[in-house]
């Protein structure tokens, strides 16, 4: 296309656009809110995803947890009256899987109660008290970066020590090195023999609020016993989830065709049930965004028709110049195009805004797409063309002695 | 001289709701180059048709149309909207200029439709405007002229390609007569410069200043010369 025609059609569209400001406006409203919902869905998706895929990260790949109850309840099909009746996880199962359990690497037991560690007067308040075995730091993939970690030995004579978290240390013994020294849970005096290396936070909760204890020794103050977590570290998460399935099950007497009475919890199998809750999510934004860009594509389609009658007369004086059906065609596409290409840039501006404002809120990594942006632009771009082809072959097709009759 | 125009038996029936409408009913019309006519008759006589149709902004129903030995008659609406563009200027009664856009600028309209590079445009039409002794409104948007001044814009428009025929439809309608005299002094020009004027109008002043009047009536020509 020539550039002078071009420009000239621009030109014309900009002061289309700028003489009828606020109906312009108006019509780019559905394109706008279009455009936003689905920057902000995928953008704010995107970022939860990143954000739960990192947070996850930490707890280890491969790593099976088997517990009573599902990290995630969601979807059909879930039972809660029967899921609340399974029966606790105890130390039973944990020795179960120890001893049948062929393709595991590690498993370790995770007994976690929520208790004050004091030093005098000093308390930490409701540290996670975790008793576990030797194995712990190859499960979790964390050991300690002073001191030691448990032994077999520790296990097996129930020694009264333990092993602090960094948030422990700030709180009982901020200016020295606790190694030796001691701490008080519920009354029992324990030694601390190391610290944990740092692990930070996950989904906004510290992780090194954490004494590590062993699970023998921890069962001397528990008072009342409740359902523990088995870690299980596994070379290949499928095969171990089958080996839990078909050990626990006999365990537990689980009849032939039941559903299982426990849970094995991965951070894989929840990111896996974030996706799906997610894609349902996305499927129905989109469904949303799409209803809003077609009823802006027809509100463009509306405004055009009426800029073509009320320049009709524009059009029989450009006709009789000498310009061709297919140059006026091409200046009414570019105004429909324009003028949803200003709601799309819009949209994508206010959907920035919003994804920024979200994220801040709840307090979630931003993340915004190239593509997203880039999907933004194309859907404005395919809305003003296929909206704006019937006004603008309409305004082409106009004779040019009717159109310059027309009062 | 060569007939620039040439028209033989040349109807036109408009379709007016449920009734039909003879415009024009077998009109005969040679025009030479550079010849200086007019177009006169009563309202609905069928003077706008046959100008629309010279004008090559619409063909005839029945009958033929050469124009420059070329068939009118058998052009498609882009072909037709070429010939426009090549040769003929255009003026009207109403003007219809572009109101958002400057006297300059819309005397270069007709030549962006005809590729005429960017700088060539803005010397042409500026020029084009120091002709219709408008050096010094060229900046200026229609609503900031009057009247006579708007009509010397179209004129300037409807040269700016340098067509052969100047067919203005009424061009002194909406002027008083001091202003109508001075616009007709410049058709005048024109016409002494070589090109084809061909002026539609009902104003005797104006009609009689022309070599050639031709008179239509009820769809026929009355009379000529």
């Amino acid at each position: 296309m020539d550039r002078g025609f071009l420009l000239e059609s621009l030109r014309s569209a900009i002061e289309a656009i700028k003489t009828n400001k606020l109906r312009s406006l108006l019509t780019t409203l559905g394109i706008i809110i279009g455009v936003t919902t689905v920057i902000a869905v995928i953008s704010v998706i995107s970022g939860l995803k990143t954000q739960v895929a990192s947070s996850f990260s930490t707890l280890g790949a491969n790593v099976l947890y088997v517990q009573k109850y599902p990290w995630v309840m969601g979807g059909a099909g879930i039972d809660w009256w029967k899921i609340r009746q399974r029966k606790d996880i105890g130390m039973d199962e944990f020795r179960a899987l120890k001893e049948y359990g062929s393709s595991f690497k590690y498993v370790a037991p995770q007994i976690t109660y929520r208790y004050d560690v004091k030093v005098g007067n000093k308390n930490a308040r409701g540290v996670e008290v975790i008793g576990t075995t030797e194995h712990f730091p190859e499960i979790r993939d964390q050991g300690v970066k002073l001191g030691r970690f448990l032994s077999m030995d520790d296990i097996r004579y129930k020694r009264d020590i333990c092993i602090l978290g960094q948030d422990v240390v700030n709180t009982l013994y901020p200016d020295e090195n606790p190694i030796g020294k001691v701490v008080r849970i519920k009354g029992r005096v324990l030694t601390v023999i190391g610290i944990l290396k740092e692990l930070g936070d996950l989904m906004g909760q510290s992780m090194d609020n954490v004494v590590v204890v062993p699970y023998t020794t921890m069962s001397k103050f528990v008072g009342r016993r409740r359902s523990i977590t088995i870690t299980v570290l596994a070379q290949d998460e499928e095969e171990a989830s089958e080996e839990i399935r078909w050990i626990l099950r006999r365990l537990r007497k689980v009849k032939p065709g039941e559903d299982d009475d426990f849970s094995i919890n991965s951070s894989g199998a929840i990111t896996k049930q974030f996706n799906e809750l997610t894609r349902t999510m996305f499927i129905i934004m989109i469904g949303i965004a799409g209803i809003s860009l077609v009823v802006g594509g027809i509100g463009i389609m509306n405004i055009m028709l009426v800029s073509v009658t009320e320049r009709t007369r524009e059009i029989g004086v450009r006709k009789a110049i000498g310009a061709k059906s297919s140059e006026i065609l091409s200046q009414f596409l570019l105004e429909s195009v324009m003028i949803s290409f200003v709601g799309g840039i819009i949209g994508i501006f206010l959907g920035f805004s919003l994804t920024k404002l979200i994220s801040t809120i709840g307090n979630m990594p931003f993340g915004m797409p190239i593509w997203s942006i880039v999907l933004g632009f194309s859907f404005s771009f395919f809305i003003g063309v296929f909206f704006g082809i019937y006004p603008a072959r309409k305004a082409a097709a106009l004779s040019p002695v009717e159109a310059l009759r027309y009062e | 001289m060569s007939n620039l125009i040439e028209m033989k038996k040349v109807k036109k029936t408009y379709q007016l709701g449920e009734t039909e409408v003879h415009a024009l009913q077998g009109v005969n019309v040679k025009i030479s180059k550079g010849e200086f006519i007019s177009i006169v008759g009563p309202s609905g006589s069928g003077k706008s048709t046959l100008m629309h149709i010279i004008g090559c902004l619409d063909i005839p129903s029945e009958g033929a149309y050469h124009l420059q030995g070329e068939d009118v008659g058998e052009m498609n609406g882009d072909q037709l909207a070429d010939i426009r563009k090549k040769f003929i200027g255009f003026v009207f009664q109403d003007f219809y200029l572009l109101s958002d856009v400057t006297a300059w600028y819309n005397v270069a309209l007709p030549m962006i439709y005809n590729r005429v590079p960017p700088r060539t445009r803005k010397e042409r039409a500026i020029n084009l405007l120091e002709e219709v002794g408008l050096a010094d409104r060229i900046n200026h948007l229609p609503s900031q002229l009057s009247g006579g001044e708007r009509q010397r814009v179209t004129i300037a428009r409807a040269l700016s390609n340098n067509p052969e025929i100047i067919l203005a439809d009424e061009p002194t309608g909406n002027l008083d007569s001091v202003t109508g005299e001075g616009v007709m002094q410049i058709f005048y020009k024109l016409h002494e410069e070589g090109k084809t004027v061909i002026i539609v109008t009902h104003e005797h002043y104006v009609a009689d200043q022309a070599e050639r009047k031709i008179r239509l009536k009820d769809g026929m020509i009355e009379d000529e010369g």
